[in-house]
């Protein structure tokens, strides 16, 4: 019962978010100056009629929504528009049939630019994700195990560093040694092996991941390694670790038994909220090693002005973390048998 | 408790000693200290002057270091050196002022929402929630290419998005400090919100601010140098991201200038860090958290202190018992060595002996050595704990001297402990049943499977739950019904001795008297020996055999019951009874014994009580009383006692 | 975790092993730092589009490496007396790479599609003077122009022939952008095998290609982030060859013996140019939304010399561009060959020069706080000076610029903008003082030329608002001469007319720098004078290094 009102909370919430990012991502992209018909293109055989046709296939042409012309206050006014002949409605209604409006740049869907793009991220951040989060899982057990020693110092100075280090000269310097030393330096895969079989392109593949997954995990492993680290010391010094050393356990079994599991709790969180996060990280790593992936659309369309992916960019992270935080919470309730009774 | 404090430069000096202890904290400022005064100074140290283009030539460019230069050139031939000096300006600048930006903001969103609670709170958080969620960056990059790409903007922009966890992390605090009791007074006396904000909440939030402040101070560096380099800054504000930017975008790594590329990235690195080294050390003085925990290695046994006779010598009681002997501390010292602070001496020269079948109450008022005491006979000492003297003799074997194995093996399977609070003692997210079966399982290789169930459904049973409930959580029993649980988990491996500390704390009357029945019940029925740590006497005289009285970490008198109750020697022990209601003299006044128990680390000289104690004559403040026997099993700690004794 | 470092390394290097080595000394491997933006070649815009066009398709005609057009498709052409009329004769037996033939009826069908688009932003414009195209049999193609022009070569180069029985089904409407081309079924001396898009393009050869089978077996574009990295995609042998480095590298490149760099005028010439706002209060397009907030001394052509004097031109090309440029003079950049000016003769620096004559003009330090005031003392000197945020070079230039003109006492406020706030505030708003920017030019002169006319003021083509009679009515002059010699006098004097009048600053056209591997292939053409190394006319002849 209980169980039950707290998921329905949470996914009315989720659902609510969404729906306010939806309206967000619509306004921030419309308040841009300038005539985003023209952008990335300036050059005279770009003839009047031509830069209406865009104007017209980007559905540039329409109120941006009723009572509207656009947001700029001079050129308020102008009601008595059909509301569901705004941008604003096409804009919702393409959004249901799963359309995220056209790219400026390459006239592709920007669906379908992001869904290739979208797998190959989630292979990197899905690799780094779980390599940083063993690293520094490892890394703070051992540091909160033998807290203040050298052990501990040591791997908090290693996370301290490691999260200082800002990510795309660390992505520069690693790639410098990448090169140096016969590793692939861009793109996700050797051009023109598609003949070749699975295993083959997947070790290519593989080799491919090796550096910017590297960059992600240093980058990465320090903050987990400090949760960790911190969660751990909090659940050791709770009675029930006393209560299981009473019992006779050894280390060995009370960390495995009674305290990684409670100390993993907060990290699911974090994790999750973390993903926004690391996206920030996958524009600077896909941009430095020419990964095809969502950072590096986000880096391109940021350097050629293509709103409509920009936007659809932003809208699938956005929804990706909201999801993410609901799936930590419905995790998070099915790990810690507390939640459900609160 | 905290107060509201008194002066400020005496709280930053108090502060700053403290401080100063903290390593980290302290490299992490002077790494600050470094690059904050470079930046201040920077027209001083700086080797040329920064934007001198007029004298480059082909030939300066990407120069690597030499003596003119450094760090040798960059792409526009100028001085890296020079240009590293006045990026740290730029940078911290940004840094401090999109930080100061999102303090603000988060600050007054999180007090407001903690303070005025109310929708205005469920507003405020759920609108932080969302801002959470919003990828950063993504936004950032719009409202950059929105504005012009000027350091003002890149500073609004960093500061507007930073804001989210400060507000959280300021809110919770703010629901922190509002209970307080001296708030509360405040809104009590009728005093302003902004009044109480300003004078109550605000400097108990600020410390927890500042530390979150050096955090998204380094957050914003690093915001820069990215949006830098994704080329969103302000080229004609030569951050050190900036210089990446450059040196990135104009062939620094391929024309082999490392230098060029290393300098500001070096730059970055050392100012995060510095914060971020600040910041733990921060943390770790505002909010002190004890670093130390049950797995940490324990100090190893080791005995200095010759002080105390061996009980066994001096009373010869082992030999002469109605009942073979189970348990028996001899001279048991315990301390606390913590580095920096000076040893307390928690327990000292503690003997008792405890025989089969028998109950021991185990009395004195907090903070009295009681619960160390315990801890100290099954070696569960937290890291700090040292015993210093001493042994104890479980059956044959002498505790202090076993392996950590042996003691494992020894643990719950001959001594096991009912600890107080059960709801803490339980893990919460294994259940009741799952727990119980596990030390059974530790200790019986041969339990297993149905055979290890029907022992945990016994145990419960044994104790008075339904065996259905081995399967649920520790959150989902009441309270009584924990401490029952618990009592069934210290019986599972059929302990001989039970140390039960406190077991009724925190629960109801009724429920404390289930609980306490039930204990001296199962005592009787499996002729269990129980040492029973406890306030309250009531349920001493009426359950136990003997009673140890413990003042300060030492052996105040110890004796059996009916000599405690009716011929208490010790003062101590005299005022406690005085404090107790009398259920057959019900007219009797009651005293409290005025003052507080010493602090363990901070001994007066002499006899530990004699601050508090109405007999106090001279020698008690210059002399320790030495532990006497003064009858038939019947030992105590007093002068007074000692100056009688050849009556 | 060292060990599981190692182990992780030592898997990814024996996978990779198991890979192609080398590509059987057959493939070639780019690298280069962009990528097409659509294989739709009606809604291409950058290059990289057009570079792959260019290998999978044949035109008409086909542009060489020094600026000449020859036949491609065409065996023959004959033009009618009157200049209107251009009837050309096929090759015969071309196919499309489907294995149909390609006929006269798909070069109708290809004119006519890129005619009714106009929502094609480049291809449309070169259909402006065809009237007509008909297709009298499968071999004989006739053009009908509307007026005699003297350049239909560079009309009709990039109109690359599409196979009708393929795009038929986009021709109408929004299909004809939206349709991705991904097969790309063309008859050039290159196939498509497989596009990714911004991670590589795939090409095998067109070994039986009517004009130049190539000899190598593929060609693969692949994409990186930043030159930075093509250079040590190069060197670590991932890459052959790259299109595009850092001057900076150059010097360090040189030391490798298996790398040979490249450099000189680009087969795609650009100018970078230094704007002045000088649109006149009477020409302002308030109709299509100028603001014309122009500095009013940029007016005067005092101004724009002294300006042009105290530039020291070697110097930005020696820091920006590390020598790798020649001093431009005039709109018309040198890589445009027999166009381009050669006769003008700088302004030479002299700060000297520039003093003297602003002091002439009347603009005076009257508050000697370093910067000139108008003659009649109401603003300073203080223009803003403004670039798009996407370049890195142009805020370099900025600095310099800043520096230089300091000296002659004008003061500047720099500051970069995103490129479409700064389109918006460029033109047709003229809400500017002076804007760095370029232009990439056509093989022919009309497009650079036309941005000065006074018709392109209101279409936001003209960024100085520059408007002169004389000039338009060479303009339209040089449009249709046909004689080749009097069109070059005419161009040659409109150039010298927008240099007298200080429209732009050009401070230089920039080199083509690329590089290859001398261990892979051998043969790429460098001795032109203009560099291109991904064109066609090096990937048909270059052949593997045994």
């Amino acid at each position: 019962m209980n169980r039950w009102r707290y998921l329905l909370g949470k996914i009315g919430w989720a659902v609510f978010t969404i729906l306010f990012v939806l309206v967000l991502n619509f306004f921030l992209f419309r308040v841009l100056p300038g005539d985003a018909a023209r952008a990335g293109i300036r050059d005279p055989r770009l003839k009047k009629e031509a830069i209406e046709a865009i104007r017209v296939r980007f559905g540039l042409d329409k109120p941006v929504i009723n009572c509207f012309e656009s947001l700029n206050p001079v050129k308020f006014g102008s009601c008595g528009v059909n509301p569901l002949d705004t941008q604003f409605f096409i804009y919702v209604k393409n959004l249901l049939h799963g359309e995220m409006g056209i790219s400026f740049h390459s006239n592709r869907p920007v669906a379908d630019i992001l869904v290739e793009r979208l797998w190959n991220t989630i292979l990197l951040i899905g690799a780094g994700q779980v390599l940083s989060v063993l690293v520094g899982v490892i890394f703070g057990v051992f540091a909160a195990w033998k807290a203040r020693t050298k052990i501990d110092y040591g791997s908090l100075i290693i996370s301290l560093v490691a999260w200082s280090l800002p990510t795309f000269w660390l992505g520069i310097i690693l790639l410098f040694w990448g090169s140096n030393n016969g590793l692939p330096i861009g793109g996700m895969q050797t051009p023109g092996m598609s003949s070749q079989p699975f295993f083959v392109r997947a070790g290519d593949i593989l080799s491919h991941m090796f550096l910017p997954t590297l960059t992600y995990t240093i980058v990465y492993m320090g903050e987990y390694m400090l949760i960790m680290r911190s969660s751990l010391l909090d659940v050791l010094s709770e009675d029930y670790i006393l209560t299981a050393k009473a019992k006779g356990l050894n280390t060995f079994q009370i960390l495995k038994d009674h305290a990684l599991k409670n100390a993993m709790l907060p990290l699911v969180t974090v994790i999750a909220i973390n993903l926004g996060f690391t996206m920030a990280g996958a524009v600077q790593i896909e941009s430095v090693f020419s990964w095809p992936g969502l950072g590096g659309a986000i880096y391109e369309a940021v350097n050629r002005r293509d709103f409509p992916v920009l936007q659809g960019a932003f809208l699938l992270i956005a929804i990706g973390v909201i999801a993410a935080n609901l799936l930590a919470d419905l995790t998070y309730s099915y790990l810690d048998p507390r939640v459900q009774s609160e | 408790m905290t107060t509201p404090p008194s002066s400020p430069a005496a709280r930053l000096l108090d502060f700053w000693r403290v401080f100063r202890r903290n390593r980290m904290g302290v490299a992490g400022l002077i790494m600050l200290a470094v690059i904050v005064f470079v930046a201040v100074f920077a027209d001083a140290i700086a080797q040329y002057e920064v934007r001198s283009s007029i004298a480059v030539t082909t030939s300066d460019i990407y120069q690597p270091p030499s003596a003119q230069h450094w760090l040798g050139t960059d792409d526009a031939g100028k001085d890296v050196f020079s240009n590293f000096i006045y990026g740290a300006r730029v940078s911290l600048i940004v840094g401090f002022f999109a930080a100061f930006i999102s303090i603000i903001i988060g600050g007054v969103i999180g007090i407001v929402a903690g303070f005025f609670g109310g929708r205005l709170e469920n507003f405020l958080m759920r609108f932080t929630d969302i801002m959470l969620v919003i990828p950063d960056l993504p936004l950032m990059v719009v409202i950059v290419a929105l504005s012009k790409p000027s350091l003002l903007n890149i500073i609004f922009v960093i500061g507007l998005l930073g804001w989210t966890t400060t507000a959280r992390i300021v809110r919770s605090q703010t629901l922190a400090v509002k209970s307080r009791k001296f708030v509360l007074r405040a809104r009590a006396i009728g005093a302003g919100k902004a009044h109480i904000i300003r004078h109550h909440i605000l400097p108990l939030v600020m410390p927890i601010l500042v530390v979150n402040a050096v955090l998204v101070v380094s957050l914003a560096i690093l915001n820069e140098s990215t949006l830098s380099f994704l080329g969103l800054g302000d080229p004609t504000a030569l951050s050190w991201g900036q210089m990446l930017n450059y040196a990135f975008g104009r062939g620094a790594m391929s024309t082999g200038a490392w230098w060029a590329l290393f300098a500001p990235g070096f730059g970055i690195v050392w100012v995060v860090l510095g914060l971020t080294l600040f910041g733990h050390g921060l943390e770790q003085v505002l909010n002190p958290r004890l670093e130390t925990h049950h797995l940490m290695n324990p100090r190893s046994t080791v005995k200095n202190e010759a002080t105390g006779q061996p009980l066994r010598h001096a009373t010869g009681e082992r030999a002469a018992l109605d009942k073979p002997i189970l348990l028996q501390a001899d001279s048991l010292s315990i301390s606390y060595i913590n580095e920096g602070k000076p040893r307390a001496r928690a327990v000292e020269n503690v003997s008792f002996t405890l025989r089969e079948g028998e109950l021991m109450g185990l009395v004195g008022e907090s903070g009295c050595g009681k619960t160390t005491l315990m801890l100290g006979l099954l070696r569960l000492l937290p890291a700090a704990g040292q015993i210093v003297n001493g042994e104890v003799w479980f059956g044959d074997t002498e505790l202090t001297a076993l392996s950590d194995e042996e003691m494992e093996a020894v643990r719950w399977k001959g001594i096991s402990i009912i600890f107080q609070g059960a709801m803490n003692a339980l893990n919460p997210v294994r259940t009741v049943g799952d727990q119980i079966a596990e030390a059974i399982a530790k200790h019986d290789t041969t339990m297993k499977g149905d055979a290890l169930d029907a022992r945990v459904s016994e145990m419960l049973e044994l104790v008075g739950i339904s065996p259905e409930h081995k399967k649920h959580f520790p959150h989902q029993y009441s309270g009584g019904m924990r401490q029952r649980a618990m009592i069934a988990m210290a019986l599972a491996c059929n302990p001989k001795v039970v140390v039960a500390d406190e077991p009724t704390t925190a629960l109801d009357v009724m429920i404390q008297a289930q609980v306490l029945e039930l204990l001296d019940s199962l005592r009787k029925r499996l002729g269990l020996s129980i040492i029973f740590v406890t306030h309250d006497l009531g349920v001493v005289a009426e359950m136990c055999d003997s009673v140890l009285v413990m003042y300060g970490g030492v052996l105040a008198e110890y004796a059996d019951v009916d000599t405690i109750y009716n011929n208490p020697r010790h003062p101590y022990t005299q005022e406690l009874l005085k404090a107790f209601p009398d259920l057959t003299h019900p007219d009797k006044r009651l005293t409290s014994i005025p003052g507080y128990p010493p602090k363990l680390d901070e001994l007066p000289a002499g006899c530990r009580f004699a601050p508090r104690c109405p007999l106090v004559f001279e020698r008690c403040r210059v002399e320790e009383p030495k532990v006497i026997s003064i009858g038939e099993r019947h030992m105590a700690s007093c002068h007074l006692l000692e100056r009688m004794k050849p009556e | 975790m060292k060990r599981i470092l190692a182990l992780a390394m030592t898997i990814a290097f024996l996978l990779a092993a198991c890979g192609p080595s080398g590509g059987g000394g057959g493939t070639v491997r780019i690298g280069w730092a962009g990528s097409p933006d659509t294989l739709n070649v009606g809604a291409a815009v950058l290059t990289e589009a057009y570079t792959i066009f260019e290998l999978v398709y044949d035109s008409i005609y086909e542009l060489n490496l020094d600026g000449s057009f020859s036949l491609a498709l065409a065996e023959s052409v004959e033009r009618s007396d009157d200049g209107l009329v251009y009837t050309y004769k096929l090759h015969k037996g071309v196919e499309f790479s489907d294995g149909k033939p390609l006929t006269a009826k798909d070069v109708k069908f290809t004119y006519d599609f890129y005619k009714a688009h106009e929502d094609f932003p480049y291809l449309n414009a070169y259909t402006a003077y065809i009237e007509s195209t008909e297709a009298p049999d499968d071999y004989t193609v006739v053009v009908t122009l509307s007026e005699a022009i003297p350049n239909i070569e560079s009309q009709l180069v990039y109109m690359y022939v599409l196979p009708e029985h393929i795009w038929a089904q986009y021709a109408e409407g929004a299909a004809a952008t939206e349709f991705e081309n991904v097969e790309m079924i063309g008859s050039g001396p290159f196939q498509m095998v497989e596009y990714k898009p911004n991670e590589f393009v795939h090409l095998k050869a067109n070994k039986s290609h009517f004009l130049q089978p190539p000899k190598v077996d593929e060609v693969i574009f692949q994409t990186f982030e930043s030159q930075d990295v093509l250079v040590q995609a190069l060197k670590s042998g991932q890459v052959d060859m790259i299109t595009e480095m850092p001057a900076t590298a150059v010097e360090s490149l040189k030391s490798d013996p298996n790398i040979k760099v490249v450099t000189g005028a680009p087969f795609a010439p650009g100018v970078s140019d230094i704007i002045f706002n000088q649109v006149s209060a009477e020409n302002c397009p308030t109709d299509a939304g100028g603001l014309c907030t122009g500095h009013p001394a940029l007016q005067d052509r005092n101004v724009r010399l002294a300006l042009s004097h105290a530039t020291d031109k070697q110097k930005l090309v020696d820091v920006i561009l590390l020598g790798y440029g020649a001093l431009g003079t005039t709109l018309i950049p040198d890589g445009l060959g027999m166009w381009y000016n050669n006769t003008i003769k700088d302004y030479s620096f002299d700060v000297a020069e520039a003093n003297r004559i602003l002091d002439e003009a009347g603009y005076k330090d009257s508050d000697g706080d370093g910067v000139r005031e108008m003659p009649d003392g109401s603003r300073p000197l203080t223009f803003r000076l403004q670039w798009p945020s996407d370049s890195i070079d142009a805020p370099r230039m900025a600095e310099m610029l800043a520096e230089m003109w300091k000296e002659v006492g004008v003061a500047t406020e720099p500051s970069a903008v995103d490129p479409d706030a700064l389109t918006a505030a460029c033109c047709p708003a003229f809400d500017f003082d002076i804007i760095l920017w370029g232009w990439g030019s056509d093989p022919d002169p009309s497009l650079l030329l036309g941005v000065m006319t006074s018709a392109e003021i209101s279409t936001g083509s003209s960024e100085s608002g520059y408007s002169n009679p004389e000039y338009d009515a060479l303009y339209d002059q040089q449009s249709t001469e046909l004689d080749l010699q009097k069109r070059i006098a005419i161009v040659h004097q409109m150039q010298q007319i927008v240099f007298d009048d200080v429209v732009y600053i050009i401070p230089y056209y920039e080199q083509a720098i690329q590089a290859y591997r001398v261990d892979r292939f051998s043969g790429w053409l460098t001795d032109f004078p203009k560099v291109e190394l991904s064109d066609t006319s090096s990937l048909v002849v270059i052949e593997a290094v045994k």
